[in-house]
């Protein structure tokens, strides 16, 4: 009894452990675990913006199906919610209506603001510009309206101010708010509170944006009206729900029929419910061993770990089928456990490989799959015979077997085939300049339709294309905001030399400062200004004593102090600031998004020419292609070396080269021929086939390891049929992945729906005579 | 448009005018009867389309001598307006219905607003519009209207009476010749003033 229950007593006391641990585990969505362990500074501001940056945050809405003006009344209407809703932090629809605010504040401190004000932008001759300018403006339809500020502010900082402030963009406007330029869609551009990587706290912001849309929809009576969202986080929150409703529908169809083709099989409740007892004691150890490994699990890490664990399921379906009533459950273990023992090492190697990598997401990876199969078989081992039915086996199963063992000593008969596959399938390997899709967009599960709303919303709105930004990093704030200047100017000159259409700049809408300083100081004195203003008006009809508002405030800009954050705090720019000017641990980053990047080497020459190591063109799709490439080349490097000690290891086992080469062929034939399949069917690789493909060596290794054990007595029907179901079920069970619309599962589905197959067909033909023969 | 494109369009669009006002002032019985607002509003519904040069005159505080800007004035019944600044500087503003366009600058930039919200301008915008239109009921809800004169020279005094754009409009002159419109003087509440005199392209 002891003998018995001491295996039951272990696992239960192991299991509760690692639920324990489970319990108290941080799961992470975090970034940095595709970050190399020496990552560049560049790769590093990456994974910052993606986690927490400006453009993570970014949301872009338009509004369609009706006329313009209820379009319109629909921005005004939706606008004016959200900006209530404090998870907003921008919320801007091109409405001049709620800056008045903004307004006065440009008004009051438009000689700190105006980056025209040098030396001199006074001068006589620069005021005679000015004033002719302010003549015509008079002249214009405008000019009656345009009268008080004229006399104000003559040399037009205002306009000036406004115009750069209201970004690089400026989209056509309907009844004041922002409209595409067929008129069709109105356009908003929001900026949710919650970080990026807080995807949780994003979603609930875009069900509070849809619910409040859904209000304004009602409120106008037009059922028609429609919402369109973009955006990185938008991305984010639906990839995560499309990935997690295709893999919670595909996988409970596939378990569905699983489950039926198993309880047809079994017809064994218990069994049924036993065969899934080593996969979930297997998951559970893994999720335990890397918490404690790395103080956290990473989501991908139990996303990819469970596929590359789906061996265990066949553990149990080895067991149950080839128990019969004489040899039982205990004697066929024994029988079998050196080819399930070899197995599992087979697959240890191709996944320790992923546990040297540089990167701790593909080590998590892999020290999840070694401990959850060695977990899953030493449960099959050990655990689960004691808890089947004394007198457990499935009857029946003589005549389909012996159909299946006839159709395994058939399959030699592909051999000339299986040949030929592997020559065309070489061929179309071979001829493929780009095999592995190193763009991280490969991985994107961003469907091409979102892609386009995507691209029509940000060119409507002019908005940053989140691909380029500057960032100037500095000690203080202050430091920073000179940085960013610095920046600026660089810009402009490269934008004027066409490279970009325009940027946004936190010392746009707080100037450093030493700029404000310089401005401030060269402000002319009262007697200097009339002197300059009355040489300035000479010839001109601007009767004496128009421009005394102009004069009072130029001597109230003399004496103002600067401005500061606090200044800006609580206005539209206090929040614009914060959002490009942020604290971090090391300091402060001004952000300075770029909109309509056409040279970014151009760019990239200009701010070369600043010598400053702290100011960084970051092209996140170049840098973030980079990285993947770097993490794609990494693990298939680490592969192919995997796939070097797996042979090393046949070797050492089967000590003859004659049954290496018949464990090996098949597998390396079924992956060369499945990924040429799904090549030639326009499918580029990424890491996600390589996932599929070590799985297939995993699953396909037992397959040919069967038939090597069969060399000696030929192979059980009993065995044969054990192959065929643990082949189907891992077929439907992946094969049903690949009708989803999520790349990610479409990938891993055919390749291991494609490959499993192959590897079994192939595995038979491939198998020497004798260990088919009947 | 070439010029003589454009020449044809006047050409039509006067002769439309001209049409119209010939049914109008034909019957020689119409000449003694007195001239009433309606009277006059019945004749510009008539005329469904005009075309016309103008030139404006700004007197302002500021200025010691008035600003002149030109250009041409198009009127599509029953709800469009158009207003191309030619000098000295290219500028168009379109009314149509409850819309204003404003095309300025080079590249020109086109802004579109709605005439319900910027009061003053719909104001003065209406002013010209629903006198164009033959629409008393509009003129008078924005406007005390008072005319005097005679068919061959009447001048419409507006006051308006929204007391928004009392504070910054004193009254809008509109005088002219049966349903031709001569010229637009707004006094504004601080004094300035601008007059839009028509020109006549007399073929």
């Amino acid at each position: 009894m002891t003998r018995k229950f001491l295996p039951i007593a272990v696992w239960i006391l192991v299991i509760a452990a690692a639920a324990v641990v489970i319990s108290r585990t941080r799961f992470s969505a975090d970034l940095s675990a595709f970050l190399p362990r020496q990552p560049t500074a560049a790769q590093q501001l990456l994974v910052d913006q993606l986690h927490d940056g400006v453009v993570s945050r970014l949301v872009l809405a338009g509004i369609s199906g009706a006329a313009p003006d209820q379009l319109a009344g629909a921005s005004r209407a939706l606008s004016e919610r959200l900006r209530r809703d404090g998870r907003f932090v921008r919320v801007d629809n091109g409405d001049a209506s709620q800056t008045e605010r903004e307004s006065a504040f440009v008004f009051d401190h438009r000689y700190a603001l105006s980056p025209a004000i040098d030396a001199q932008h006074f001068s006589a001759a620069s005021l005679r510009a000015a004033l002719e300018d302010a003549l015509e403006l008079l002249a214009s339809p405008a000019g009656l309206a345009a009268k008080a500020l004229v006399q104000a502010d003559p040399t037009g900082e205002v306009l000036l101010v406004t115009d750069r402030m209201a970004g690089a963009g400026h989209p056509a406007t309907h009844d004041g708010v922002w409209i595409s330029a067929d008129a069709t869609e109105a356009l908003l551009v929001l900026q949710t509170r919650a970080p990026g990587f807080d995807i949780d706290t994003q979603e609930a912001t875009l069900v509070a944006l849809r619910a409040a849309f859904d209000e304004v929809r009602r409120a106008a009576g037009n059922a028609g009206l429609t919402l369109a969202l973009t955006g990185p986080a938008v991305f984010a929150v639906q990839s995560r729900a499309g990935i997690k409703g295709d893999a919670i529908r595909f996988s409970s169809l596939a378990t569905a029929m699983v489950a039926l083709l198993l309880s047809i099989t079994f017809r064994s409740p218990r069994a049924l419910a036993l065969g899934m007892v080593p996969v979930v004691s297997g998951a559970t150890v893994g999720i335990a061993a890397v918490s404690l490994r790395f103080g956290e699990v990473h989501g991908i890490t139990l996303g990819f770990g469970a596929t590359l664990i789906g061996e265990a399921v066949d553990y149990a379906i080895y067991l149950f089928m080839q128990t019969d009533a004489r040899r039982g459950a205990g004697g066929t273990l024994e029988r079998i456990w050196p080819t399930l023992r070899l197995g599992v090492m087979t697959s240890i190697c191709g996944f320790s490989a992923l546990l040297l990598s540089g990167f701790p997401g593909l080590s998590q990876l892999g020290l999840f799959s070694i401990a959850g199969l060695v977990t899953a078989a030493l449960v099959t081992r050990f655990v689960l015979p004691s808890l089947l039915p004394s007198r457990f086996a499935i009857t029946g199963v003589e005549r389909p077997g012996a159909m299946v063992r006839r159709a395994f000593e058939r399959a030699r008969v592909l051999r000339p085939l299986i040949a030929l596959a592997v020559v065309v399938a070489l061929a179309v390997l071979f001829s493929r300049d780009r095999l592995w899709n190193d763009e991280l967009s490969s991985l994107s599960p961003v469907r091409t339709s979102d892609q386009l709303l995507d691209q029509r919303l940000r060119g409507g709105l002019g908005a940053a294309d989140v691909r380029h930004l500057v960032v100037a990093r500095a000690t203080g704030p202050d430091e920073a905001l000179a940085l960013a200047e610095k920046v600026g100017v660089a810009l402009d000159r490269a934008q004027a030399d066409g490279y970009l259409a325009g940027y946004e700049s936190p010392a746009q809408v707080l100037p450093s400062g030493r700029t404000q300083l310089q401005r401030r100081d060269s402000l002319p004195d009262e007697a200097t200004l009339r002197r300059n203003l009355d040489t300035a008006s000479a010839g001109l009809p601007f009767r004496k004593g128009t421009f005394e508002p102009f004069i009072d405030a130029v001597r109230q800009a003399r004496d103002a102090p600067l401005l500061d954050r606090a200044a800006l705090a609580g206005t539209a720019f206090g929040i614009r600031l914060d959002a490009l000017l942020a604290h971090h641990a090391g300091g402060w980053s001004a952000m300075l998004p770029l909109t309509g990047v056409t040279d970014p080497a151009g760019i990239a020459r200009a701010l070369a020419g600043l010598h400053d190591a702290h100011v960084i063109l970051l092209d996140t799709k170049a840098e973030s292609d980079a990285l993947y490439g770097t993490y794609l080349r990494d693990a298939l490097l680490l592969s192919l070396a995997g796939a070097g000690a797996i042979v090393i290891l046949l070797g050492a086992t089967l000590r003859t080269p004659r049954r290496v080469l018949a464990v090996c062929m098949p597998l390396a034939a079924a992956v060369l021929v499945a990924t040429a399949a799904l090549v030639a069917l326009g499918q580029t690789l990424t890491i996600f086939h390589l996932v599929g493909m070590l799985l297939v060596v995993a699953v396909g290794s037992n397959y040919a390891l069967f038939f090597d054990r069969a060399l000696v007595d030929g192979i059980e029907a009993r065995t044969a049929l054990s192959l065929a179901l643990a082949n189907t079920t891992t077929v439907i069970g992946f094969g049903m992945l690949a009708f989803s619309d999520a790349p990610v599962l479409v990938a891993i589905g055919s390749t291991v729906g494609v490959g499993a197959f192959l590897s079994l067909v192939f595995a038979a033909a491939l198998a020497p005579r004798e260990a088919v023969r009947s | 448009m070439t010029s003589g494109a454009r020449r044809e369009l006047l050409r039509v669009a006067l002769a439309t005018t001209l049409i119209a006002l010939g049914v109008r002032t034909a019957p020689a019985a119409y000449a003694d009867t007195r001239w009433t607002l309606p009277r006059m509003m019945e004749g510009f519904a008539a005329v469904t389309s005009a075309r016309t040069r103008f030139v404006e005159r700004k007197f302002l505080h500021m200025l010691d001598r008035p600003l002149e800007s030109s250009g041409t004035l198009a009127w599509d019944a029953p709800s469009r307006l158009e207003k191309i600044t030619l000098q000295p500087k290219r500028e168009r503003l379109l009314v149509e219905r409850e819309r204003v366009t404003v095309e300025r600058g080079t590249p020109p930039k086109r802004r579109t607003l709605a005439l319900g919200d910027i009061p003053l301008l719909r104001a003065f915008i209406e002013s010209i519009r629903a006198t164009l239109a033959g629409d008393p009921d509009t003129l008078q809800r924005f406007y005390e209207v008072t005319l005097e004169g005679t068919a061959e020279h009447w001048t419409l005094v507006l006051r308006p009476s929204d007391s928004r754009t009392k504070s910054l409009v004193h009254q809008i002159r509109i005088s002219g010749a049966h349903a031709t419109i001569a010229t637009v003087e707004i006094e504004q509440a601080d004094g300035d003033r601008s007059v839009m005199t028509m020109v006549r392209d007399d073929p």
